[in-house]
């Protein structure tokens, strides 16, 4: 029996979070989402899940936060983390790899990319 | 400036651009006193490079959007402008209604305040935009625009991922 990957998406923007939950459940995952990293930490208080992707330019707790509050807590230190950004600056990824993050994603996005890489870093 | 946004908060600056079809979103955050304009044009209804066009018209608006944060605004201080959308070509082809629409789509689902739109119709315009005061100047021109190319990225530019 195979279970589903289940994903939570973290991004501010409500049009990106539809595209993006359109996208990853026409791949087979199921999906979360919160607006911002205040959100995101608050919903995984109670709840696991397989991989996150997030923004990084977000209110009240940015991307960076996110990732290095997810690091220093002992239920989510080991999930994989995506960054899903319009930023493509070597600082920003320097920066987002030392907080933890496991990869980085350039927006727009590529569902089929997106989904392998998603994939990948959960096997 | 097609396919292209800038973002400032500098009073001796000013944006210009001719509009065909093409949309420009003008943003301006008046506590922050910042604005921000860009141009687009989304492709023709097919996708291509198997990236649906909702993708790049998001793209190019959280550009838009994250440029005006880094400089001090606030997504519930930006106010918007929306002008272009012209149907220029053939009835049949009605792109500049097409951008016009997910342009007014993606500010009401964003949350962004819409307080002027001079959409549509089929005559180019010429834009200027004053983005530390946030006012606008817009009047129809016989001019022609560019010839319109819609925002293309390579396919191995898409979405490039990057696991470290």
């Amino acid at each position: 029996m195979t279970t589903t990957t289940r994903i939570l998406t973290v991004d501010d923007s409500p049009s990106m979070r539809a595209l993006l939950r359109q996208a990853l459940f026409a791949q087979g995952f199921d999906v979360a989402q919160a607006d911002d990293g205040v959100s995101a930490l608050d919903w995984l208080q109670t709840n696991d899940v397989d991989v996150i992707i997030t923004d990084i330019n977000m209110p009240r707790l940015d991307g960076f936060g996110l990732i290095e509050k997810l690091r220093a807590s002992s239920r989510h230190r080991h999930c994989p983390i995506l960054v899903l950004s319009t930023e493509s600056s070597d600082e920003k990824k320097a920066r987002a790899r030392q907080a933890g993050a496991t990869g980085w994603i350039i927006k727009p996005f590529d569902a089929a990319r997106l989904a392998t890489a998603v994939r990948r870093v959960t096997h | 400036m097609q396919g292209q946004t800038h973002a400032s908060g500098d009073h001796s600056v000013e944006f210009t651009t001719v509009l065909g079809s093409c949309v420009a979103a003008c943003l301006y955050d008046p506590l922050a006193r910042v604005g921000g304009m860009n141009h687009f044009l989304l492709a023709t209804p097919a996708a291509q490079n198997g990236v649906p066009d909702a993708a790049y018209g998001l793209f190019l608006m959280e550009v838009l959007v994250n440029e005006m944060l880094k400089r001090g605004a606030t997504r519930n201080g930006m106010r918007a402008h929306l002008y272009g959308g012209a149907n220029l070509g053939p009835t049949t082809r009605r792109i500049g209604s097409v951008n016009s629409a997910f342009a007014r789509r993606f500010l009401e689902v964003e949350g962004i305040q819409l307080i002027h739109a001079d959409l549509g119709g089929n005559a180019a315009r010429r834009l200027d935009f004053r983005p530390a005061q946030g006012r606008a100047r817009c009047r129809i021109v016989a001019e022609s625009p560019p010839e319109a190319s819609p925002q293309r990225f390579s396919p191995s530019a898409v979405g490039v991922v990057e696991l470290f």
